[in-house]
């Protein structure tokens, strides 16, 4: 069983999506980016390559800085759409990603660069992102 | 055998042997001198590791973008001209005019991730609706359907001016007009196939305004994309937040990503026609100062208000307290939105917006 949040976890969530064409419907399509999550206090990198998940790791600072876009919201939130993804197979309408975004006073979302191309990012591959915490339905999980 | 002629011009071809066969009688004898008139020869570009993809084939005399195209023809960037060729009206010719540095990679995106709506909508999700959600959702298909059908009007109108000298910011606009169709498809198939029909043609004031601004690329793309798109963007988040079924969050999910394109080129476009022509930036606030007021008439008039409004809350007793609600927050995070990215262009808003407009940031 792996732990949200851990690198294990998002690595094992990683491998469902990776494993399983059917789980890319949402985005349907090449993503090139490399995005970070923040989640209680901790950082990690993901980077797409076409129709893959190529990576995903602790960044670095510099590495941290040079993501295209950062996803970062209160942890009782995060937990709460990985949770409602379990019980749910895939998020409902209160938990997407552009739910979360739409329903924070600051977005869930920005640009460490403040650069509004790269911003916009997470709105150009938002259903890769999507699909991506969907598959962790998949994942056997408990909480930290 | 081919080698690149200085200034570029004749480059020795391979010509067919002429030695030994005669002509069939009656048929023209084929004289190729054609064949060695190139530019630049021997161009071998190899795959990247995204495949061969347009922007890979910026090298050499075809890489070279000049911030004037002096040429009104037809002629493909990097061909070589032919005399005498009378010119059309292409009008817009300078780089600061159309161009956006991400419009070939757009492009590759674009046509890479298409959807199918007649396949990829899962329409059988399809369920009957109260009569009163259905009915807001056809309004707000049919007016969305004029926002895209505006859309295509205006990029094909000024599209056809554009010279060849930026034909990857004309590729890319092809794909954009291409999402719009799309987008009308997607709409009226789901307004005709749950039981309720097209509601009313939208008054139209921004569109009005979209389409009558002739000024040029760069003032049809401030109200196309910083103001129109923002909003659009919005709005069609909104539905997705609201989906009633499969098939709607496919199609709002689909056309957010597509939209998203468009506001990436139409904002690069924008920056780079404010960075590289002096009093663009000037220019752009007299034209923010003249939309704003249209944008803040038809927010306050158009019949997407009490729709949507509807379809955030429910129905309609719902829709006058937290859809309501919902909507006017809604269009609060346009006006920060777009606040934020008038900044980020360097044509600050915020000391002028217009009251139409501001009224919503308490939202």
């Amino acid at each position: 069983m792996a732990v949200f949040p851990s690198l294990d976890w998002f690595q094992k969530v990683r491998d469902v999506y990776n494993s399983d064409g059917s789980l890319h419907k949402g985005g349907g399509g090449a993503c090139h980016t490399t995005a970070a999550f923040k989640v209680n206090g901790q950082s990690y990198l993901i980077v797409f390559e076409g129709l893959k998940c190529a990576d995903i790791r602790t960044p670095t600072d510099s590495e941290l800085s040079e993501a295209d876009f950062v996803i970062e919201m209160p942890f009782e939130l995060w937990k709460a759409m990985v949770a409602n993804v379990q019980s749910h197979g895939k998020a409902d309408l209160h938990y997407t990603l552009n739910s979360l975004d739409l329903q924070q006073d600051e977005g869930i979302a920005y640009s460490p660069a403040d650069d509004q191309y790269r911003q916009d990012l997470f709105y150009r591959y938002n259903q890769n992102f999507q699909d991506f915490f969907d598959a962790s339905a998949r994942v056997e999980t408990t909480f930290a | 055998m081919a080698t690149k002629a200085s200034q570029g011009m004749a480059v020795p071809a391979a010509m067919p042997d002429s030695s030994g066969e005669k002509a069939v009688e009656g048929v023209p004898v084929p004289t190729f001198d054609w064949m060695g008139l190139s530019a630049e020869w021997g161009t071998r570009i190899k795959p990247g590791e995204h495949g061969l993809r347009l922007s890979d084939l910026n090298v050499g005399i075809y890489g070279e973008v000049p911030e004037v195209w002096e040429d009104q023809t037809r002629r493909p960037r990097g061909a070589l001209p032919r005399p005498g060729v009378p010119p059309l009206p292409y009008n817009l010719r300078h780089k600061h005019q159309m161009w956006a540095d991400s419009a070939a990679n757009l492009y590759e995106e674009a046509i890479q991730r298409r959807w199918i709506p007649a396949t990829d909508v899962p329409w059988s999700s399809l369920k009957p609706l109260p009569d009163d959600v259905e009915r807001a959702v056809c309004q707000v298909c049919t007016e969305l359907m004029q926002y895209a059908n505006t859309e295509i009007e205006i990029i094909t109108y000024w599209q056809d001016q554009m010279s060849y000298g930026y034909y990857e910011v004309k590729q890319f606009l092809a794909t954009a007009t291409f999402d719009c169709a799309r987008l009308i498809e997607a709409l009226r198939k789901r307004a005709l196939s749950n039981g309720g029909g097209l509601g009313q043609e939208s008054r139209g004031l921004v569109n009005r305004m979209i389409l009558e601004s002739r000024g040029g690329w760069t003032e049809s793309a401030v109200y196309l994309y910083l103001m129109r798109g923002s909003y659009m963007m919005l709005v069609l988040r909104g539905l997705l937040n609201a989906a009633h079924n499969d098939a709607e969050r496919m199609i709002y999910g689909k056309a957010i990503e597509d939209w998203a394109r468009h506001l990436t080129y139409g904002y690069d476009h924008l920056k780079y026609s404010v960075s590289h022509q002096a009093g663009q930036a000037d220019i752009l606030q007299t034209l923010l100062t003249l939309g704003e007021i249209m944008m803040g008439a038809e927010l306050q008039e158009s019949t997407t208000r009490p729709a949507l409004a509807i379809i955030f809350g429910g129905g309609i007793k719902g829709g006058r307290t937290v859809g309501m609600e919902t909507y006017l927050h809604l269009v609060g995070d346009f006006v920060r939105n777009y606040l934020a990215v008038c900044d980020w262009l360097g044509v600050p808003r915020a000391e002028m917006l217009h009251p139409m407009l501001k009224k919503y940031l308490e939202y």
